[in-house]
């Protein structure tokens, strides 16, 4: 018997019985809806989440930091440049960084001296706190950084503000007043209203001359730098909100007034003094894939070396639960479907007894009985798979209007937006397809086995 | 052509044994049309189970064309009836889903003929049985005499060696009826096909070149109907 026939055969069975063809539809159609929303769900959702993880925790960097660990085997412990620096293997060097910036897949390594928090004054007296850090400038567009005024300039006393640094400068005395009245009265919500207002205000800040204060605990006096002068501003990440921006302040400075400023204000750190020796430094990485092979070459330089991508491993494991969830729920609605598929189709061949008699009378033979009946089930999990499709398309918009109008996940722009990845559709229509074979299995043995002298029986 | 050999047939119900056909014989040549006449419960309808291999025998053989369709297993017996036996039903049997054109080529798509092979015989026998014009038509645009020539013509396609008639003209009126039996007279003359009629009208039964009657499961006459039968000639057959 041709597939052309059969087909034919059972499509016109299918167009007949509206009804049980509406229903094994329906329950598959649902079924693959599932399987298809699920999939992409769990797609869109990894995607965007891997996005906004290494918008904010930069998978693709990994951090460098001296491995205290190894002990200094220099001279009577002296400490400097040159040949000292390959006693002290533990250090994170110039040099050390140089070899790192010239390995495969390195797009940048520069390093990130962190002085600490200091209260930076304006010229209108408005003050925040904020960590400085010293850095090569001209490489912080290196690091996602792209300059929303000005640029970057070696030039001592210069300085580069992120975009979080301009927000939420008050005057002292505002500062103190505020900080009063919410001790006094700290379940004011108008307080706390004011508070985060004026935290999340911008000043321009651009070209302004700027200062930093310490205090010398040795006296209790304050310690005040010279002015620094800002020459550019850095935009605000994507995906980052005002309320995140505004905990995130940072000015970068050239090494050089780095070392100026701690100089000036009396700062001890761990590699205060030395030259060309570093706490902290970033590696910047063509691509995550690359990242655990150059952190085991940057340890075998005996440093210390820390990534966030574990944040991704996590993150996958959990997806992949999630996702497993969701096929589970398709597969289980689907199964459920197949039970009234087994039903329809078994009513249904026990209804069509006397037309298959007569077929078996004409020459059908119990394979071709079977092949119409599970053709029959088959056409029905394709069109159950097709509706699904165009179900799973309206759930998904429908899901991306809900998210859309609850705010987005992570702001409007670059917000969680469900997509249905072009491979889910094969994958849902052959579940569907299968569905619909599997249930209709034991109807076309049923009816295969159909006594063909049925159909010459009058009632 | 066919060949009924000392059959016997019974029905076990529970531990009762009740006998429906008790040794028959008889045989019909190539090209002859023939009726089983019989009353209702005479065991016509089981005979003509038994000669188109839907039942079984308790004892003995049916030959068409030389083979023992006793001996034969579900799938050769479809095979051999896809080949060599036709059928004609009482209601006609059409597929309502099908156009007439489609109904007849029915058997063939079983062999998988070709299409075009299959259209061309359909629309020649529906030409032969007098609808040539209805072959787009469905089942229930159709009267009953015109549904019955469509069964006709499906059940000569394959060109069978024997055709099987179940009450042909059973549903039809008695115009029609008629119309219906001259087909089939024109039919087996013009292409020599053997035609076993199963009646229990005597009118219809005549009009065959030989009768068979059965009573009681007794075949009692093989070339004259019996005055018997003719009295219970209007009763409807529920065997």
């Amino acid at each position: 018997m041709r597939v052309r026939d059969i087909s034919r055969l059972a499509w016109d069975q299918i167009k007949r019985r509206k009804v049980v063809t509406g229903l094994c539809m329906a329950g598959i159609s649902i079924g693959c809806a599932a399987i298809i929303v699920a999939l992409s769900l769990g797609d869109s959702a990894q995607a965007y989440t891997e996005k906004e993880i290494n918008s904010r925790f930069k998978m693709d960097e990994i951090t460098v930091t001296p491995n205290s660990g190894v002990p200094n085997q220099g001279k009577n412990g002296s400490q400097g440049e040159g040949d000292n620096e390959k006693l002290d293997p533990g250090k994170l060097t110039r040099q050390k960084l140089e070899i790192i910036s010239g390995l495969k897949h390195v797009n940048a390594a520069a390093p990130f001296q962190e002085i600490g928090w200091l209260q930076m004054l304006t010229i209108d007296n408005k003050i925040s706190d904020i960590q400085v850090i010293g850095t090569n400038l001209s490489l912080l567009t290196k690091y996602d950084n792209t300059f929303k005024q000005g640029g970057p300039s070696e030039l001592a006393g210069m300085a580069v503000l992120n975009y979080g640094a301009t927000l939420g400068l008050i005057d002292n005395e505002t500062r103190q007043s505020l900080y009063e009245a919410m001790g006094n009265d700290p379940y004011n919500n108008d307080l706390r209203l004011q508070y985060d207002n004026l935290s999340r205000m911008p000043t321009d800040l651009y070209q302004q001359q700027i200062q930093f204060q310490s205090t010398d605990y040795s006296n209790g006096k304050s310690i005040v730098s010279s002015s620094i002068r800002v020459m550019g501003i850095l935009a605000k990440p994507k995906g980052m909100d005002e309320n995140m921006a505004m905990y995130d302040k940072k000015i970068y400075v050239s090494l050089e007034t780095a070392e100026r400023l701690r100089d000036e204000l009396n700062l001890n750190n761990d590699s205060n003094g030395q030259a060309g020796v570093y706490n902290n430094a970033i590696i910047k990485v063509d691509s995550i894939d690359n990242i655990v092979a150059l952190e085991k070459l940057i340890q075998k330089l005996t440093l210390n070396t820390s990534t966030n991508l574990y944040q991704k491993e996590m993150l996958a494991e959990q997806f992949s639960m999630i996702k497993k969830v969701a096929l589970g729920v398709g597969i289980f609605i689907l199964i459920i479907a197949s039970i009234s598929i087994i039903v329809a189709m078994t009513m249904s061949s026990h209804q069509r007894r006397r037309q298959i008699g007569i077929m078996k009378v004409l020459g059908a033979n119990m394979r071709q009985i079977r092949n119409m009946f599970i053709t029959e089930a088959a056409l029905l999990g394709f069109l159950g798979g097709l509706l699904g499709v165009v179900f799973s398309y309206l759930i998904v918009t429908g899901m991306n209007k809900i998210i859309g109008s609850a705010g987005g996940m992570g702001g409007s722009e670059g917000g969680l937006v469900i997509a249905i990845p072009l491979m889910t559709i094969p994958i849902g229509i052959a579940f569907a397809i299968m569905t619909g074979v599997l249930s209709g299995i034991y109807p076309a043995i049923s009816a295969s086995r159909t006594n063909a002298l049925t159909a010459i029986k009058r009632d | 052509m066919l060949r009924v050999e000392k059959v016997t047939h019974s029905f076990k119900n529970g531990n009762e044994t009740t006998a429906v056909l008790h040794d028959i014989n008889f045989s019909v040549q190539k090209g002859e049309m023939v009726a089983l006449l019989g009353s209702s419960g005479s065991g016509k309808s089981t005979m003509l189970n038994l000669m188109a291999g839907l039942m079984k025998p308790t004892e003995g053989h049916i030959y068409i064309a030389d083979h023992d369709i006793v001996k034969m297993s579900e799938n050769k017996l479809s095979e051999f009836r896809r080949k060599n036996i036709g059928f004609i039903f009482q209601a006609y049997e059409l597929i309502t889903s099908l156009t007439v054109r489609e109904n007849v080529e029915l058997p063939l798509v079983f062999q998988s003929v070709a299409p075009s092979v299959r259209k061309k015989k359909a629309l020649e026998l529906l030409e032969a049985v007098g609808i040539p014009d209805k072959a787009d038509l469905f089942p229930a645009q159709l009267s009953g005499g015109q549904q019955q020539r469509v069964s006709i013509a499906r059940s000569l396609i394959t060109e069978p060696s024997v055709i099987f008639a179940d009450e042909p003209t059973g549903n039809l009126d008695s115009k029609t009826e008629e119309e219906i039996i001259t087909i089939l007279l024109d039919l087996n003359k013009k292409m020599n096909t053997t035609f076993i009629v199963v009646t229990h009208e005597i009118e219809v039964a005549e009009q065959m070149q030989r009768i068979f009657t059965l009573r009681d499961g007794f075949m009692i006459t093989g070339e004259q109907p019996p005055t018997e039968v003719e009295s219970k000639g209007g009763e409807q057959d529920e065997s």
